[in-house]
């Protein structure tokens, strides 16, 4: 009897490895045959290498922040591939930098909202009921303020910088992912293999984390991917309008906020920020994209 | 296929040589592969076969409704009372549907608009065909539900207040609204609860003779045919392995196939323990098996089965039958 | 259907009592002492204790909140710490501004975007809709501020079409409502064409082709009721992200709105002109839900029958 047992789980081992496997082999499958999700993903992939050599692309203090104003508004040209801004920076350098602050911003936030907003949906989506209800409600709440108007609150309270430019915008999409995670949990907890999984005894938490969030996971990171977007556009948002990240530091808004007064005679200096915040949103955008169609070609 | 000697104004429904088949980047789906029908006025002609056997698509190809693009007919011609369907412009098909020939489709849960009374949905029909003013097409609509059994007074009301039987009267009652020539019915009743479906029959056949309509009848429920029709043909993968009249299938059929269709059916009298089904599976209409689609399930099956497809052969007036084993004999082989 | 309205106004209001609650904690946390903002040159210990009593400051958290919520009730916001005056008066003069901006942009959106998807929906291999379908792409990603800009360089500066800045006239409206309008019409026309996409394929069209209903009757007047819904669904969640991003076209167009108004109570630490703003968006978005709702029930019989609109 033992020796049945022993090998119809292994059995049964295999038989789930292989199935997970052939599943995730197949999604990159249909990934990789969308020509436009893979070009977002190419670029996105370029945006974060440079984001990450920054420092050897263009030297930080000398570059990127050191005034030199003899220098100032000069057209692109070989020595300046984008140009220079109204203080003589070299504004290639500031968008290399820039990107670091964006990304990092976009991703940390996100972390944070996934975190918060992915337990709580979670123990919502799970529990059901009256904790579902409270949950819910409170997250309502939430949803009534616009996103950017949520992160202004906090940063007008709290100030300016950037731990608090990313709590705020990380709070500010905790409902909005709750939810997501929530309508994900209540789809997979009605999935006959959770209650097979229970009728074995399997405790809630072992229930959770092995069934449930393996499953959640396609979803999940589809809305991650459009999320950071969304939390790069809500940071440079914040900077153009002066209440984000400021001056010196290059970030993508604040270069349009500082050379929009200069845009008229000098409409370089508002092309290449603009380009860079665009470019990198919509290669998260196609990259989101692009993984929502591999993972239910069904929703196309 | 060699039609017999027929006045072409008695046809309702003449089919020949329909051959449509459904092409996407990744695959070719050969629905129908050659079907010839005739129906005669007046008559019902039941349309046998398992799903998957090109039935809908041949139905939906005489409105002209296979869906586009894939869809594509590649060659055969359609003639309705005399007149090529395929050939006609998108204005004329508008006027013919609904008014001489109109369909009942299968699912009557998702046939009817949500957003639209069931009184509108039958007027509309009666505004496009017959030039009536709005109201009169409303009262009219009226008459027709109370003519399907359905009261007067429940024409404001929506499809999502009906049970799945009545919906499928509304569907019929838009339908006939218009007295068709050609009544088409895509297995009306496999989505409704048995003793539905005989209430439903009963309708269709009534209301056929009353307004001495010829009828389509698709479906893969041998009792109904023995109920409504006149004539039967049997599909097989898109082709029309059998045909004849009710006494010619049921009593002298001829092909394995339709043998098949017959021994599968429970016998209350013969008391065996095990259920006779056809062995294997429908073959896949992408990847149809070569010579005769059938032989890889014959009881019967020869090398030439496999070679080369089976002419259609006459074997008396009525009665016709595509199979290898028929080419050289009338009798019965099975 | 006048009980449905009823109750949904009565469900507002908790929801916009629970916001207030929120935004008013959050800016109760703000470091830093008002009074140093209100009294500035004039500061003195004595002067600061007084202030703090009138304004009712040194009372309790929960106190100040009834207080508060009490006088919003009433129309009153509050002071401003900056101009001593009334925040309602501010509210007022700049907040039409911003709703001329918002319904410009909702115009924008909807009269330019389900129009197009629709059409691309209905034939989804055309040129057409592939090509509405890259401009909808594009769209989504582009940032409102920057787009504001690309429009005031092109129509503006370049050509000298339109003006750039200010409020007056039909004319300086144009701008604002597109740059703020382009995400959510991209937005707008994507959704309407996917569900225009679904409901092609149902087969109560079928039943209409069937009937002999023409090609454009079977659009209007079968496939786009029923397509509407997943749109107007959408347009109502886009809303509250007009509101967002109205402070940003406010500040490239230099639009007196209410926008404005925030960013530069948010710089002047004016907490009460802050909340003010807050509370007055967070309302609008809570009623134009409302007016989604509505207008979804009455599109969808079966919820329209729920709340006593037809019969059964």
């Amino acid at each position: 009897m033992d020796e049945a047992v022993k090998k119809y789980t292994t059995r049964k081992e295999f038989f789930k490895q292989y199935k997970k496997k052939s599943r995730l082999q197949e999604t990159w499958n249909r990934f990789l045959r969308n020509k436009m999700a893979v070009i977002g993903l190419f670029i996105f992939i370029f945006i974060v290498l440079v984001a990450i050599t920054a420092p050897i692309i263009a030297n930080y203090d000398t570059e990127a922040i050191k005034i030199n104003v003899p220098n100032r508004l000069k057209a692109p040209s070989t020595e300046h591939i984008f140009g220079t801004d109204e203080m003589g920076r070299d504004i290639m350098a500031r968008i290399v930098h820039g990107a670091r602050i964006s990304l990092v911003v976009g991703f940390a936030s996100v972390a944070l909202a996934l975190f918060i907003g992915g337990a709580l949906g979670a123990i919502a989506g799970y529990y059901g009921g009256k904790i579902d209800d409270v949950i819910m409600r409170c997250m309502d709440v939430f949803l009534c303020l616009p996103d950017v108007l949520l992160a202004l609150a906090i940063v007008a309270a709290f100030g300016t910088n950037l731990v608090n430019m990313t709590i705020a915008i990380g709070l500010s999409f905790t409902p909005k992912f709750s939810r997501v995670v929530r309508s994900a949990v209540m789809t997979v907890r009605g999935i006959e293999y959770v209650e097979a999984a229970r009728a074995i005894g399997s405790t809630n938490t072992h229930i959770i984390t092995n069934h449930v969030l393996i499953n959640c996971f396609g979803p999940i990171v589809v809305q991650v991917t459009l999320y950071v977007a969304s939390a790069i556009l809500t940071i440079s948002a914040l900077s153009f309008i002066g209440l984000g990240i400021q001056a010196p530091i290059p970030e993508w808004g604040n270069m349009l906020a500082s050379g929009r007064a200069y845009m008229r005679d000098h409409a370089y200096i508002v092309m290449a920020p603009g380009l860079a915040i665009f470019v990198t949103i919509l290669s998260l955008n196609l990259l989101g994209d692009g993984l929502r169609d591999a993972l239910d070609p069904r929703l196309k | 296929m060699e039609s017999k000697k027929m006045n072409e104004q008695e046809n309702t429904l003449e089919i020949r040589n329909l051959v449509i088949h459904y092409i996407s980047d990744e695959e070719v789906v050969k629905a129908v592969n050659g079907v010839d029908i005739i129906i005669k006025a007046g008559k019902t002609l039941g349309l046998v076969g398992e799903t998957g056997a090109g039935k809908t698509t041949t139905a939906l190809s005489i409105l002209n409704l296979v869906p586009e693009p894939q869809g594509k007919i590649l060659s055969g011609e359609i003639l309705l009372e005399g007149r090529s369907v395929l050939t006609m412009s998108e204005l004329e098909l508008e006027e013919i549907r609904g008014d001489k020939v109109a369909m009942i489709f299968q699912d009557p849960m998702t046939s009817l608009n949500p957003v639209h009374t069931v009184g509108a949905q039958i007027a509309e029909s009666i505004e496009i065909h017959r030039k009536v003013s709005k109201e009169e097409a409303l009262k009219q609509a009226k008459e027709m539900l109370e003519l399907v059994g359905i009261p007067g007074e429940r024409s404001n009301e929506y499809p999502y207040q009906f049970s799945g039987g009545m919906k499928q009267r509304v569907v019929i009652a838009i339908a006939l609204t218009c007295s068709p020539d050609l009544l088409i019915a895509d297995e009306p009743t496999t989505a409704l609860d048995v003793t539905i479906q005989a209430q439903v029959l009963k309708l269709i056949n009534e209301l056929r003779r009353k307004y001495h309509m010829s009828m389509l009848m698709i479906t893969h429920d041998l009792g109904i045919v023995a109920e409504v029709c006149d004539e039967v043909s049997i599909a097989y993968a898109g082709r029309i392995v059998e045909h004849g009249t009710l006494e010619d299938i049921f009593d002298n059929l001829r092909h394995p196939y339709t043998k098949g269709l017959f021994d599968a059916l429970p016998d209350i009298e013969i008391r065996r323990s095990e259920l006779k089904p056809i062995k294997g599976l429908m073959p896949d209409p992408t990847n149809l098996p070569s010579g005769c689609p059938f032989h890889p399930r014959c009881d019967y099956v020869m090398e030439v089965c496999s070679q080369s497809l089976p002419e259609n052969k006459w074997l008396s007036e009525t009665h016709c039958v595509q199979c290898h084993l028929y080419k050289d004999t009338n009798e019965s082989r099975l | 259907m006048f009980k449905f309205i009823v109750r949904r106004l009565l469900a507002m209001i908790p929801v916009i009592l629970a916001v207030t609650f929120v935004v008013f904690t959050i800016m109760y946390f703000t470091p830093g002492d008002p009074t140093n903002t209100i009294l500035g040159n004039e500061w003195t210990e004595d002067a600061s204790a007084k202030l703090k009593t009138e304004l009712g400051l040194d009372q309790s958290f929960l106190v100040q909140f009834f207080n508060y919520t009490k006088n919003l009730i009433q129309g009153d916001f509050g002071m401003s710490y900056i101009t001593r005056a009334p925040v309602s008066e501010q509210l007022l003069a700049r907040f039409p501004n911003t709703l001329k901006v918002v319904a410009g942009a909702m115009l924008f959106c909807v009269g330019l975007g389900v129009p197009i998807g629709v059409f691309s929906g209905v034939k989804p291999y055309s040129l057409f809709s592939n090509f509405t379908m890259v401009v909808g792409l594009l769209g989504v990603s582009l940032p409102i501020f920057w787009l504001g800009l690309l429009l005031i360089l092109l129509f503006s500066v370049q050509l000298g079409w339109l003006p750039s800045s200010g409020i007056d006239g039909f004319a300086s409206l144009i701008l604002p409502s597109v740059a703020l309008g382009a995400n959510y019409m991209a937005n707008i026309m994507r959704t309407t064409r996917s569900s225009m996409l679904e409901v092609i394929r149902q087969d109560y069209i079928r039943t209409a082709k069937a009937k002999g209903v023409n090609a454009r009757n079977v659009v209007l007047n079968h496939a786009l009721q029923n397509a509407m819904m997943p749109t107007v669904t959408v347009i109502g969640m886009n809303i509250g992200a007009l509101l967002g991003g109205v402070v940003l076209t406010e500040t490239v167009f230099s639009i007196p709105g209410t926008g404005r108004l925030l960013v530069e109570a948010i710089n002047k630490r004016d907490t009460p002109t802050v909340l003010g703003c807050l509370v007055i968006m967070a309302v609008c978005v809570a009623v134009s839900n409302l007016v989604v709702d509505i207008v979804y029930a009455y599109m969808d019989p079966r919820i329209k029958a729920q709340y006593g609109g037809g019969k059964g």
